[in-house]
């Protein structure tokens, strides 16, 4: 194995990762390193010296860099955009002073050179920038022609091409970084070319190459752009041949993180015969020519191999692949110990060598750790292997391997190994045998879930087709009561999930209500929180429902309405099972959320009616009267005693009764009362109250209850005529009164919510009296100014509170006429 | 009021800052930023629009709204965001109809606008209202909604009629109280008149076939005031209206108009190159073809640089399906091939083969430009190799027509398939003509390129009168189109013909024209060697492949002459002077026709020998 171990020199710290971008080490011009953390900045940084040279801050946080073959222009794609900085800008105009510190430049979007959204990697072919973006629906490789005399001009676009993605699936942004390459047939690399070889540019053995890519592009020596995607496409676009578009040469079917080019033989003379693409998950893929004439035209083979993951990210020189799990660097050698021979021996030898995927890709620990970022190795006048990495931690190290002798490679296959027996082999069988019943019965289950997925497939189908408004097949119903529990009472939301679909709901799926306050008190920060509470069950059939109960407020609690959002979550980990679930699925895929309908829960839900006063006495009994004066005292207390009486809050809405006949069908007779009914029983939020009836004696129409911040609230409903224009006009006016602003306010809402529906239910396409209107216009402004006025004087002085309530007060007394 | 002023005030102070803004930075070069700009510019002015919309619709403010409407409808519009213009348009419609207390009862847009427009006529807000009507013509002219625009045709021309008197009267008014009038982004009379012939043109494209009355239309349009580009089309619809009718003479003096208004109408000329081929006059066709092919190498002729300094590009009006195929002209690359392809057909072979060399080095450089067309009319590139080789064959340079088909060998050389296998092509298209040949580069393919580029080595060879080099070659071509074999047993030979299956029609045609050229020629090598035995086997056998092969006919006869067979030899040529060799088509790969590149025989000659036989 090896001997000795590989020595790791750190140089620079740049401090801990950034998550928004992707961390980089790029090659630059001469010994120039190119160093991204995942923020901002791009820092330039000296091999040579071991010194940090120029700063670059970016506007956004950088996606990728990359060198022009002249190398005298520097691109770095955003966030935004791509942006191209003067390298000559990098390099301090006259001799370094060592005290000087690096230099620092602040790229602005006049920098800017291409507009590309999302723009994810980075490519330069000649003179062509390529850019690879991910669209909504589509992955788009952009090119762009760089300009040649003055770098701060946007850049021509020269073509865009698109490839759909495989599923909308939402992939995080972070995740979505893809591969660009560039391969040349044979070693035709482009005359621009700098002397020594661009990271990301391949020359390929020309047989390969006319395998892969047809005469076509071989004929025309064009240059082949290969991307790997994050779903695990490999796909290539020939750059010089008309009308070319982008094709899929694999799909390695997990993320690819790296693709290189490997020289097989001796006889390539330095052209790559192999192609490599590694996934994230460990899986590779070598690609190269077969024998002439053996699968008739398409010789291309094919293999596939494993190597332990995660890969985060990889590297390459002639026939070996350095690459870090995260928690330490590996080596594979791709050929190893017969790569001087493989050439010339026979091919049948050769093959048998390479067949097994399992023979050739062990790899070799090399004990470094937290490595997220590699550079291509270069080699020292010994024969060192000298990496380039930047650690998680933000430390760029040197990472030197030690030689490599001939023994090492030779000593590789003990000979006692050759002569295997017979029975080794039978037994091999056996095991396979025994691995193929167990595969059976792994297709059978997984045929029964490929069922069951299908009705979750339905069922999302039929969920997430329809809009807000529609009714779902799938949706809940509510309803409150009030109920005590330890002295303490409280608010119970009963949800009841109805299957009105033809499928069925099996194992899986969870019921998640969301209670979310529209507001809080002030003590409590002011800032609504929402709770989540979730019921899986399963098996739900269709025409059946599952109720499920959970709390909405406690008394005292003032923080209605309350919205209550329903929906189905699905989860594939509690669908597969602890025995399934074992491949990685990553959290994101693996749950989604299908919103059902939502439901409201307001002041009218809350209000527990207490027995209706005696017709002869107009105010409210003598003991509500002391609890609410206590109440509101202890209110006023609170806020700082400034008025010394209990004070009477109310409001006032006004209906037509003519449009409450209308929209109600109710008899000529008394439309107040029912109007009440109508406010108190009739949910529109969905919801609906368990009350025992309302108790209205007859021809009164006044309610009395407590809120639930045990504020006594009365709700009266009379008949007033009102002079409009010239006609008179029978109104209905709802008066809310209570000794709590809160309650009024809340109870007002309420009110104006349900009337709203009822106007939406009654047509819309009535006349808008224009007088009226301008009055109330003229009124709005009017409070307007004073609301001006309080904010603007009132700050200093603190009279602010009191005049805003009294703006308030005077819009809710104006009782709103709705016709 | 006082309050309701304030507001008033504030509102237009905001709206004129913005327009001002925006009128200013209009003239910006840098269009990436401009991009930019257009997005906050709609934002902000639909920003101030939602504040003034929160309250109801009224008559005071109805001004300032309807400008504000105006201008955000224009940034959206500037951005082709045609729907989100097209909704406002229509909510600010039934807005202006709750003003006024009327109620159609529909959302029916053309509707609403002509009860919108009766609502306020008189009133200030008239002119409002017909500048927004304006930009919906604008939408539905974006959108190809031609009979919508149609219906409207009388408001139209009442806006028209209207707009001189009418925006006079603004101008007036605005230099009266500058501050309390909302200023608008764009005048809407340049709108008006940019609609005017966008519609023209976008209508005269839609209806092509009708003859004299789109072409009235389209030489009224052609007076009016425009951008030159836009009269231009005008006349290029013209021409090709004139087209349809038959009268290619007069539609190629539009075609010359709309070239003298605006240069870099290169659409007209490549119509007019249409027209030449149509004519078959082929001179100046390949005439057309050349100067259209240097002006497309020009820089910043494909782009349009009618955009430049506006907010409204015309561009965003053009965009009707009928129009931009009038309007599209064919990539640099492609003009060139077909230009060297017509000079190659029309005996022009030394410029056929510049344009080829030209074409091959385009492709081979660096610099990409033009190559990056969506949908390429170019052929595959080893089909370009072999016409040019076939070029370079006619322009008796084998040499160079070796190397290229060297190239062409040298890349499809080991991707053959080892056979071909053919199925009945009734059947296939039977089975499987939902299936598009995704993989166009198919064995098939290759191997017809492969021995077509034998076929021209050999041709090479013999006309180098290296005969046994031209015999081997030759064979290497025959032995590679043997190995497509056909499935089904009962298929004829005979069928295959470029007409009959689009799909693979063409290349069995290739393929059997090809074995009767390589057999033909293999038959006269061994002729020229004196072999005459094989001569006279490969001779009857390319006869077989290829009926209509004139000078294997006639090498037919004069190996019968030579082998004393004279009464045969003589019947045979007798049969060939009722057809004299074809010249070249554009239906087939010029490599797979006879090219007069071998060996010839005098038919005097061969007239002489058949009186010396009369006699006998």
């Amino acid at each position: 194995m090896m001997e000795g171990r590989c020595a790791a020199e750190s140089w620079a710290e740049f401090g801990l990762l950034g998550k928004s971008g992707t961390p980089l080490v790029k090659c630059g011009t001469g010994t120039d390193v190119f160093i991204c953390t995942g923020g901002e900045e791009v820092y330039v940084f000296t091999a040579q010296e071991k010194t940090l040279r120029a700063v670059l801050q970016m506007p956004a946080a950088v996606r990728d860099v990359v060198v022009s073959h002249d190398e005298q222009l520097l691109f770095v794609a955003c966030w935004s955009g791509v942006y191209c900085v003067n390298v000559q800008l990098l390099v301090p105009s006259f001799s370094h002073d060592a005290g000087s510190g690096p230099t620092e430049l602040k790229i602005s979007t006049e920098c800017l050179v291409a507009v590309a959204d999302r723009a994810s990697s980075l490519l330069v072919v000649g003179s062509v920038l390529l850019t690879l973006c991910r669209t909504d629906a589509s992955w788009s490789l952009t090119l762009y022609q760089i300009q040649r005399t003055s770098q701060s001009d946007p850049c021509d676009l020269l073509a865009s091409f698109s490839l759909p993605l495989v599923s909308p699936k939402v992939q995080s942004d972070a995740e979505s970084r893809c591969v660009l390459v560039c391969v040349y047939p044979g070693n035709l690399m482009p005359a621009s070319s700098p002397p020594h070889p661009l990271r990301s540019h391949y020359p390929l053995q020309p047989l390969l190459f006319r395998r892969l890519f047809g005469a076509e592009a071989a004929l025309s020596k064009s240059p082949v752009v290969l991307c790997g995607l994050p779903d695990g496409r490999l796909s290539f676009l020939p750059l010089r041949i008309p009308g070319s578009r982008l094709r899929i040469l694999h799909s390695l079917e997990q993320s690819v993180v790296f693709v290189g080019a490997s020289a097989v033989m001796e006889t390539d003379a330095g052209c790559a015969g192999c192609l490599i693409a590694l996934g994230k998950q460990g899986r590779a893929v070598l690609i190269r020519a077969g024998r002439a004439g053996l699968e008739g035209g398409g010789g291309t083979r094919f293999t596939l191999g494993c190597v332990p993951g995660p890969v985060e990210c990889a590297c390459m020189d002639q026939s070996r692949v350095y690459y870090s799990t995260g928690s330490d660097l590996l080596m594979v050698d791709l050929w190893d110990g017969s790569s001087g021979t493989a050439g010339r021996q026979g091919d049948k030898e050769d093959e048998a060598s390479r067949s097994n995927p399992a023979a050739f890709l062990t790899p070799i620990s090399l004990n470094v750790s937290g490595v997220v970022a590699l550079h291509q190795p270069t080699y020292s006048s010994a024969g060192e292997v000298q990496l380039l990495s930047l650690s998680v931690r933000g430390r760029l190290q040197s990472i030197r391997l030690p030689v490599r002798t001939q023994e090492d490679s030779l000593s590789k296959r003990p000979s006692s190994q050759v002569g295997r027996s017979v029975g080794d082999i039978l037994s091999a069988i056996g095991d396979i045998c025994e691995r193929a019943s167990v595969l059976k019965t792994i297709i059978r289950s997984k045929n029964q879930i490929l069922k069951q997925l299908n009705q979750v497939m339905n069922i999302s189908f039929l969920l997430s087709n329809r809009s807000e408004s529609d009714l779902k097949p799938v949706r809940c119903r509510g309803s409150v009561r009030w109920s005590r529990l330890l002295q303490r009472d409280s608010l119970n939301l009963t949800c009841v999930l109805e299957n009105l679909s033809p499928f069925i709901l099996e194992r899986g799926w969870t019921l998640s209500v969301t209670v979310l306050p529209l507001s809080c008190p002030l003590e409590a920060g002011g800032e609504a929180s929402s709770v989540n509470y979730s019921f899986p069950f399963s098996g739900l059939g269709p025409e059946e429902s599952v109720e499920v109960s959970l709390p909405v407020a406690t008394a005292g609690d003032a923080s209605f309405p309350v919205t209550v959002t329903c929906s189905l979550l699905f989860s594939l980990w509690r669908f597969l099972g602890q025995e399934e679930a074992t491949a990685p699925l990553d959290l994101q895929s693996a749950c989604f959320s299908l919103p059902l309908n939502t439901l409201t829960v307001d002041w009218l839900d809350a209000l527990r009616l207490s027995d209706p006063p005696a017709p002869a006495r107009s105010s409210s009994s003598p003991a509500d009267l002391l609890q609410g004066f206590i109440s509101s005292r202890q209110l006023r207390c609170r806020g700082g005693g400034q008025a010394s009486r209990p004070e009477e809050y109310s409001a006032r809405v006004r209906v037509s009764s003519e449009l409450l006949r209308d929209a109600l069908g109710l008899a000529p007779g008394s439309p107040r009362v029912s109007l009440l009914e109508w406010l108190l029983s009739e949910g529109c939020g969905g919801v609906k109250m368990e009350r025992k009836g309302i108790k209205t004696d007859g021809s009164s129409s006044v309610i009395c209850g407590s809120a639930p911040d045990n504020a006594t609230v009365k709700l009266t409903a009379e008949e007033v005529n009102v002079e409009e224009k010239t006609k008179p006009l029978v109104t209905v006016e709802v008066q809310v009164k209570s000794s709590s602003v809160a309650a009024v306010c809340g109870l007002h809402h309420a009110v104006m919510r349900r009337i709203q529906t009822l106007l939406q239910k009654a047509g819309s396409s009535r006349v808008v009296p224009t007088a009226d209107l301008r009055l109330a216009l003229q009124q709005a402004e009017e409070q307007r100014g004073q609301v001006w006025e309080a904010s603007s004087v009132g700050v200093s002085s603190g009279q602010t509170p009191p005049l805003l309530l009294r703006v308030y007060q005077q819009l809710r007394d104006g009782p709103l006429l709705i016709l | 009021m006082i309050q309701s002023a304030s507001l008033l005030e504030s509102w237009t102070q905001e709206n004129n800052q913005l327009a001002s803004g925006c009128k200013d930075g209009q003239n910006e070069p840098n269009r990436e930023h401009n991009l930019f700009r257009q997005r906050r510019w709609s934002s902000d002015f639909h920003k101030l629009l939602r504040k003034i919309q929160g309250i109801p619709p009224h008559l005071d403010r109805a001004q300032l709204e309807l400008s504000v409407v105006y201008n955000t409808c224009v940034c959206f519009t500037a951005q082709s965001q045609f729907d989100e213009a097209e909704l406002l348009l229509t909510q600010t419609a039934q807005r202006l109809l709750q003003i006024a207390g009327d109620d159609p009862g529909t959302s029916d847009p053309s509707v609403l606008w002509r009860t919108a427009l009766k609502s306020v006529t008189g009133t200030a807000l008239h002119r409002r209202v017909l500048s927004l009507l304006c930009l919906q013509w604008g939408v539905w002219l974006a959108k190809s909604r031609l009979t919508a625009v149609q219906d409207f045709q009388e408001e139209m021309s009442l806006l028209e009629a209207q707009s001189g008197a009418v925006w006079n009267d603004c101008r007036a008014e605005t230099k009266e109280k500058i501050s309390n009038i909302p200023i608008l982004v764009l005048d809407p009379r340049r709108l008006v008149d940019l609609l005017k012939i966008c519609t023209a043109i976008v209508q005269g494209a839609e209806r092509l076939t009708e003859g004299w009355s789109v072409l009235s239309a389209l030489q009224a349009a052609s007076a009016s005031p425009a951008p030159r580009a836009l009269i231009a089309y005008t006349h290029l619809l013209s021409g090709s209206c004139l087209a349809h009718m038959n009268r290619p003479q007069m539609a190629l003096q539009c075609y010359r108009k709309a070239l003298e208004t605006d240069p870099r109408c290169v659409c007209a000329l490549y119509q007019s190159a249409l027209i030449y081929s149509r004519l078959e006059n082929s001179q100046a066709e390949i005439q057309a073809l050349r100067i259209l092919h240097s002006m497309l190498l020009l820089p910043s002729t494909t782009e349009p640089a009618m955009a430049a300094g506006r907010l409204l590009s015309p561009s965003l009006f053009l965009c009707s399906q009928s129009l931009s195929s009038l309007l599209s002209v064919p990539s640099a690359l492609s003009v060139l091939h077909s230009l060297a392809l017509k000079c190659v057909i029309h005996s022009r072979v030394s410029e056929g083969v510049e344009c080829y060399l030209d074409l091959l080095a385009a492709l081979q450089s660096e610099d990409q430009h033009g190559v990056h067309a969506v949908v390429s009319t170019l052929p595959k590139l080893p089909r370009l190799y072999l016409e040019a080789g076939a070029a370079l064959l006619m322009a008796r340079r084998p040499a160079d027509c070796m190397a290229l088909c060297d190239e062409v060998i040298g890349s499809t050389l080991d991707l053959l398939p080892e056979k071909v296998l053919l199925e009945d092509p009734v059947a296939r298209r039977v089975a499987g003509s939902g299936e598009v040949t995704e993989e166009a580069e198919n064995g098939l393919v290759r191997l017809l390129w492969t021995a077509a580029a034998y076929l021209l080595q050999g041709h090479c060879y013999s006309q180098l009168k290296d005969w046994k080099q031209a015999v081997t070659h030759y064979t290497r071509c025959i032995n590679l189109l043997v190995k497509v074999h056909y499935k089904d047993t009962g298929f004829s030979l005979q069928i295959p013909c470029a007409d009959k299956d689009p799909e693979q029609g063409v290349d069995l045609c290739v393929l059997q024209r090809l074995k009767g050229l390589s057999l033909a020629g293999r038959g006269i090598s061994f002729a020229q060697i004196d072999r005459l035995r094989e001569a006279l086997r490969d001779l009857q056998l390319s006869r077989q492949a290829h009926p209509e092969g004139v000078s294997a006919r006639r090498w037919y006869g004069e190996v019968l002459w030579r082998l004393d067979r004279k009464q045969e030899a003589a019947a045979c040529w007798e049969q060939t002077w009722s057809n004299p060799i074809p010249s070249l088509s554009e239906a087939l790969p010029v490599y797979a026709q006879e090219l007069q590149s071998g060996p010839l025989l005098d038919s005097a000659e061969l007239h002489q020998k058949l009186q010396e036989l009369g006699p006998t």
